[in-house]
């Protein structure tokens, strides 16, 4: 067996508040192997990406880089010495264009330098993906986004590569580009380190695979020799349910209209959509990015000003303010925790009320600070926040469970409509079947649900109906027990069932 | 309360405003004694440097609510100006409370105007609001005609004096405002356990000084009415700030504008509220300011904004939003007329003024940017 490229032994990281992230973990990767690294929100990951990326030190511990031992002080050294991460937020300087960015940190004074293209082309080829190196990366779509960050992490000649959750924000066929590009660099004989909540995407992907389970290595072993379920065990510690126990046999809802939707339009964006949700029913929107799922809730939420069109709720036009909209008992969880749904510098427990807020105040004006903190204590345990404390500041929380805030701040007050999008986003299987499993029971108990997923699995898994979009436009209805993910997908992509549209890419 | 919270606390990122304020007089203070034996610390001095802080601590205020909202108003001076021209130039024909009224009515009307300009097309307020910076200039001088205008109207003059002028005694008030603040401390000290709340040390501490200061001022202590006028409006937007619905809002807004919107938070509305409150409370500065001199000269107030909004930097203000606290952008305020103040009784000499005011400002900045970034990785 030949050496390893990166060897972690007994890492341990302490954060100076208390915190322990990792408790001593084994690490190896060799060149040429795809290696996944798994695990639940909180179990250590980030902290082991930003010790390889040299982002963060280790407090104990050794790393031996190619047969040395090394202790990376910057990002930049570990940089130079071979390591490229890709980091799950993007850092692309939007208004600069794709070639400027992929060579954003290379030396040399002039802005413009003809040897860039020529290596630019030779990247393009290494990752066997062509893009107009002119474009602005303002205008590109969010997969090409990512092919432009793992281009720029490539610029620089690295052996090691990082990606910490590359195909978290991407849609099926722009995550194919992604795999393909792994495949493909590895066969180069990089090495690559895999960072995903995907269980299949890693089973299908990588070599070896790496469960980190609250800061130690909960499973180490060759890809092939486990499947979906020990992995999935591995992570959460315990034999988990699949998701397939929310499908038991469910009746058909046939509680009264409580949303209906005629002619919403906006723009490109959306095309007049119509639809109906009952009470107790959970409708999925399958489709692509940019199908118009999350601009269709926006527009029921009133948060498009453009929208144009009829929406009624209990037979009531519902406001066009999301203003109004809360007052009416709509929720909407919006797509990006970060820039739609949390404030931060604000507590969890702030922003837990921020919607009910006036509910929580005496004469809906003076601030209780008991009934709002109860409130967060509350939801840290209903959802499992993985938190010190309601006072906890919610930059602080790692990803998701920070979105799991994003659910619960809506679960205080009365809610009769909810607009989920992208709910489970980064966040990792158990704390997944915990808010699939939440939306049923609140379906149960009446509330109308329009449910936005990329992914057809879990659509699958919780939805009564599923309606498909494609271009802005609702181009398919099926029961969710009439259906199957192939054939979403096949809805979704363009080749319909009925062929009515030729095949044709999305971007 | 743990030693990392009372670090926090008390250190320089929150608290470092008032250490800096005490300092500054302490040294002030010093030199004078021994230089020329002359006592900083007199009553008349101290309340005279209050005075002197008063439009600007007022304007300061309202600028904060504006920077926790995410927008910048640099329009303040001119439209303070604006309001004083206005109300001279009608005093005399309309009496000095109609007159009044109607600079204030124009006031709201510029804020109005600013706000909508920002919230409905989008334009950053920075560059809208300089832009009405000259505009508004422009039209006090249109108004003005380029002169100074004064009252003739010797009624109309004594109104001024009346609103303006004059001296009301405080010790009273400061007993019982300092009294409701060491309760209201003591009570959030008693409820802790229930509200999970730290116990308000900044509350307390400022109560007890409150009450020692009208102790050690005696019955006679008083000062000049803006003072009044400046404590009560920052008191009531403190108040609002932090214990009301609308404050927390407020906060919410500049904390991240799309996810307050997604939570139901009138978003528009709020931002469109603060502009109209700084454009009315510099309406308001306005109208002090020309009934203290019963006249306005046309360039009034000039370059007044830039004090305004280093008093609410110096308080910790973020120029991103979301963040700042109204009582420190007011002792930020004191700090840099007390440091003015120091310059006249040294006789240093107003060269040097502005190189010290523009370090301490930038030093003060510095301060919150790094002690800020240091919290944030323990």
């Amino acid at each position: 067996m030949d050496a390893p490229l990166l060897q972690l032994r007994k890492v341990e990281k302490t954060f100076p508040n208390g915190t322990v992230a990792l408790r001593g973990v084994d690490f190896d990767a060799y060149a040429g192997r795809v290696h996944g690294l798994l695990g639940a929100n909180g179990a250590g990951k980030s902290t082991l990406i930003n010790i390889l990326s040299g982002a963060a030190p280790a407090s104990r511990g050794t790393i031996v880089w190619r047969g040395r031992e090394v202790a990376f002080k910057t990002p930049a050294e570990a940089n130079a010495a071979g390591i490229a991460t890709i980091h799950q937020h993007i850092p692309l300087a939007p208004t600069l264009s794709v070639l400027e960015n992929i060579f954003l940190g290379r030396s040399g004074m002039w802005r413009h330098n003809p040897g860039e293209r020529i290596r630019f082309e030779a990247l393009c080829r290494d990752v066997g993906y062509a893009i107009d190196p002119d474009v602005l990366v303002a205008d590109l779509p969010i997969g090409k986004r990512q092919m432009v960050a793992i281009m720029q992490a490539l610029g620089g000649g690295a052996d090691l590569i990082v990606m910490d959750e590359p195909t978290a924000s991407l849609a099926n066929e722009e995550r194919e580009i992604v795999y393909q590009a792994v495949r493909r660099l590895a066969a180069q004989g990089k090495g690559i380190v895999f960072v995903s909540h995907f269980l299949d995407e890693v089973v299908a992907l990588t070599d070896q695979v790496t469960v980190l389970r609250d800061g130690r290595e909960a499973m180490r072993a060759k890809t092939k020799d486990v499947d979906e379920r020990a992995i999935a065990e591995a992570i959460v510690g315990k034999a988990v349910a699949t998701l397939d126990h929310l499908r038991e046999d469910r009746a058909v809802v046939t509680g009264p209209e409580l949303l209906i939707v005629r002619n919403l339009a906006s723009g490109d964006k959306l095309r007049p959509v119509s639809l109906q949700v009952r009470r107790g029913e959970i409708v999925g929107l399958a489709g692509l990015l940019g199908a118009g799922r999350s601009e269709l809730l926006l527009a029921v939420f009133g948060a498009d000003r453009h929208a144009t069109g009829e929406v009624m709720l209990d037979g009531e036009p519902l406001p066009r303010s999301t203003a109004g909209a809360v007052r009416a008992d709509v929720a909407l969880v919006p797509e990006d925790r970060k820039t739609q749904g949390l404030i931060p510098g604000f507590e969890i427990w702030r922003n837990i009320t921020l919607p009910h807020l006036d509910d929580t105040a005496f004469g809906r004006l003076l601030t209780r600070r008991e009934t709002e903190w109860a409130r967060g204590a509350a939801a840290i345990e209903k959802l499992r926040i993985k938190a010190p404390s309601p006072e906890t500041v919610v930059d602080e929380l790692s990803g998701g469970n920070a979105q799991k805030v994003t659910v619960a701040k809506w679960l205080f007050g009365a809610v009769k409509l909810l607009l989920l999008d992208e709910p489970t986003a980064g966040i990792d299987v158990g704390a997944k079947a915990d808010i699939l499993a939440l939306t049923r029971r609140l379906a149960e108990s009446g509330v109308g649900v329009i449910i936005v997923f990329s992914e057809f699995e879990e659509l699958l898994a919780v939805c009564d109906r599923i309606l498909v979009m494609r271009d802005g436009a609702i181009v398919a209805e099926r029961a969710a027990s009439a259906t199957s993910e192939h054939e979403l997908v096949l809805l979704a992509g363009g080749r319909g069932a009925r062929g009515e549209r030729a095949a044709h890419p999305i971007h | 309360m743990t030693t990392k919270d009372w670090r926090r606390y008390f250190g320089l990122r929150e608290a470092g405003v008032y250490y800096a304020l005490l300092l500054l007089m302490a040294i002030i203070g010093l030199v004078t004694a021994s230089s020329s034996g002359a006592n900083y610390f007199s009553a008349a001095n101290l309340t005279n440097i209050l005075y002197q802080a008063s439009l600007v601590g007022m304007m300061g205020v309202a600028m904060t609510v504006i920077l926790i909202t995410g927008n910048f108003d640099l329009s303040v001076a001119s439209v303070a100006a604006l309001s004083g021209a206005v109300l001279i130039s009608l005093a005399g024909a309309l009496g000095f409370w109609p007159a009044a009224a109607v600079a204030m009515l124009i006031a709201i009307g510029v804020g109005l105007l600013n706000g909508a300009i920002v919230q409905l097309l989008g334009i950053n307020a920075f560059i809208v609001t300089l832009g009405t910076l000259t505009a508004i200039r422009g039209l006090v001088l249109i108004v003005t005609n380029s002169r100074s205008l004064m009252i003739e109207d010797p009624a109309v003059k004594a109104q001024m004096v009346a609103f303006e002028g004059g001296r009301a005694p405080i010790q009273a008030a400061l007993f019982v405002i300092g009294g409701l603040l060491v309760a209201g401390a003591a009570y959030a000290r008693f409820r802790q356990k229930k509200d999970k709340t730290a116990t308000p040390w900044g509350a307390a501490i400022g109560g007890v000084a409150l009450i020692g200061l009208g102790l050690l001022g005696g019955p006679s202590l008083s000062v000049a009415k803006p003072v009044v006028y400046t404590a009560v409006y920052t008191l009531v937007v403190w108040f609002v700030l932090g214990f009301t619905t609308i404050g927390r809002r407020v906060y919410a807004v500049g904390g991240n504008s799309e996810a307050a919107r997604l939570s139901g938070v009138n978003v528009g509305l709020y931002k469109m509220a603060a502009f109209v409150l700084c454009s009315g409370t510099a309406g308001f500065a306005g109208i002090l300011f020309a009934s203290r001199l019963g006249a306005i000269n046309p360039t009034a107030l000039q370059g007044a904004e830039l004090t305004v909004i280093a008093a609410a930097i110096l308080g910790g203000t973020s120029l991103f939003g979301g963040a700042g606290s109204v009582v420190k952008t007011l002792v930020g305020a004191l700090l840099l007329f007390a440091l003015a103040n120091g310059f006249n009784i040294l006789d240093l000499g107003a060269n040097y003024q502005g190189l010290i005011e523009g370090t301490v400002v930038v030093a003060a900045a510095a301060i919150y940017t790094v002690g800020g970034a240091r919290r944030r990785r323990a």
